[in-house]
């Protein structure tokens, strides 16, 4: 089930929901093109496997 | 050393002139507004001229009220940077609504302190998720070289008012490659500094992550007397550095006898039309640089700042797509409600995978001092240009510019993009990749291949 594609429609429409955001109809064609580029652009970053002891660098100072 | 009321002035040819006494700061002030009003109507470089404020400070420098080493020297920034009266457009019609800027800019302020005198504000992709230079809102600033083409972006107006000769420096920004893309491909040399070493206090944010601010110019002098101008530790900024300043304009022209000087290979080797590779080749020749070294996983970090992007840009701009997405430019919107919508995972991947890149790339500059890199894939695209095809893919201009900046402003580091240009074609840059902090040598880098006449900017 892992490597099914993701139904980005759905996504669209239920994480909008989810963060309140309002999507005309007319910008949804390309919020959903936007999100599965994204996708496509994420790819190489996701299939890396990161150390466990790796954590972000953090620019917050107490 | 040119006239210093021309066009192809720099900013050291005009503090020079003024400093001796050959022209006065107010005849340069008018004629570069001269020269702003003619070229105007064709490259649409910048949304606000601050005229009257201009001549005042002419005045006052002409008086002897104002020194130092960029005195009479007229500048203009891009319009995300604040200048006290105006709205901080920063590219969108949105702000235009919001509070007048109180105070200059940080960095607005340290220019001023040396003597330059602010002209404008400058056209600018909306809220610098772009690398096109186009606006929706203000009109594309169109490339000086050729009108009918992109100056690339996001600091598109910056890119144009230097390459048209309107003013010999601007300010920029560069979150991916927004100083980069624009000084390639309008001919210019472009300091993009480390990430941190110049205040951001004052200027328009996108991405926290990656925001940098520095300058185009002209000539590689001018960027190190406006870099050293601007350093200095800023707590209104709390990314900004407390290291001391480090200026770069001692050793501007020390050549390049102790650099080791490597060619970043496989990601930056590939992916791009050939006229970015045969830059690369060029500047390395002259170089005498002949090893290329592989960034790892450039491709990861690429994806990673995209996500990173995407995603503090989507969240930061959230209120304002809730409340007037009407009112956003249509190249901008969907791609930042894109942004909103991606899964936390991923930013939290993106960045502990950016601390495992910088180790990895910090690793190299052990062995080398430079990396030479392509600035941007192609030269400028046509306006309104939507796709172009490389190496036989069709890809997105918007996403694409920026594939070989992205991987080395990702992990901060300073880079000089330098221009060159074949006979006939447009003009295209390289960058000079440096470790952290280490500006000093990238500029040094480009000074060399300026006076050896491989990397050269005029204007249109």
């Amino acid at each position: 089930m892992a490597d099914e594609k993701p139904d980005v429609a759905r996504w669209v429409e239920e994480g909008a929901k989810a963060i309140g955001l309002s999507i005309a109809p007319e910008y949804r064609a390309n919020v959903i093109l936007n999100v599965e580029r994204s996708l496509a652009i994420a790819q190489p970053l996701l299939a890396l496997e990161l150390d466990d002891e790796l954590t972000s660098l953090a620019v917050y100072r107490p | 050393m040119s006239d210093p009321l021309s066009k192809a002035a720099t900013a050291a040819d005009i503090a020079r002139a003024v400093a001796s006494g050959a022209v006065t700061a107010t005849t340069v002030i008018d004629a570069a507004l001269k020269r702003i009003e003619a070229a105007e109507p064709t490259v649409n470089a910048f949304t606000d001229i601050v005229a009257e404020r201009a001549k005042m400070r002419a005045t006052d420098i002409d008086a002897g009220k104002v020194k130092g080493p960029l005195a009479g020297v007229p500048f203009a920034v891009k319009n995300l940077f604040d200048i006290e009266g105006l709205p901080t457009r920063a590219g969108s019609k949105i702000n235009i609504d919001g509070p007048k800027a109180v105070r200059d800019g940080a960095l607005v302020r340290r220019l001023e302190q040396a003597g330059a005198i602010l002209v404008g504000g400058l056209n600018m992709g909306e809220y610098a998720y772009d690398f096109t230079g186009e606006n929706a809102h203000y009109g594309p600033s169109r490339n000086p070289h050729d009108p009918v083409r992109m100056t690339g972006g996001s600091s598109g107006g910056s890119g144009a008012a230097v390459a048209a000769g309107e003013v010999p420096l601007a300010l920029g920004s560069d979150t991916n490659g927004s100083i980069r893309v624009p000084a390639s491909l309008c001919g210019l040399f472009g300091l993009k500094p480390t990430y941190g070493r110049l205040s951001r206090a004052g200027s328009f944010p996108f991405v926290d992550a990656f925001d940098h601010l520095g300058p185009l110019a002209r000539s590689t002098e001018d960027l190190a007397l406006s870099f050293d101008a601007m350093q200095g530790w800023d707590p209104a900024d709390p990314v900004c550095t407390d290291r001391d300043i480090e200026p770069t304009v001692p050793t501007l022209y020390d050549g390049i006898d102790n650099l080791k000087i490597a060619v970043a290979g496989d990601y930056f080797a590939k992916g791009g039309e050939p006229e970015c590779f045969e830059a690369v080749a060029t500047a390395a020749k002259a170089l005498g640089a002949s090893r290329v070294i592989v960034l790892p996983n450039a491709a990861a970090a690429r994806s990673a700042a995209y996500v990173i992007t995407a995603m503090e840009g989507g969240q930061l701009h959230l209120p304002r797509l809730k409340a007037r997405p009407q009112d956003f430019d249509p190249d901008t919107r969907e791609r930042l409600m894109a942004g909103a919508l991606l899964p936390g995972s991923w930013y939290v991947k993106a960045q502990r995978f950016r601390r495992q890149y910088r180790a990895e790339v910090l690793k190299l500059f052990d062995e080398v001092d430079i990396v030479l890199a392509p600035a941007t894939p192609c030269s400028a695209p046509r306006l309104g240009q939507v796709m172009m095809t490389i190496g036989g893919i069709e890809l997105p201009v918007r996403a694409s510019l920026g594939l070989f900046t992205q991987p080395i402003s990702f992990i901060g580091l300073p880079v000089v993009a330098v221009p060159t240009r074949k006979a006939g074609a447009m003009p295209i840059g390289v960058q000079v990749i440096a470790r952290p902090y280490n500006e000093a040598a990238a500029l040094r880098v480009a000074a060399h291949l300026e006076k050896q006449g491989v990397c050269v900017s005029t204007p249109a």
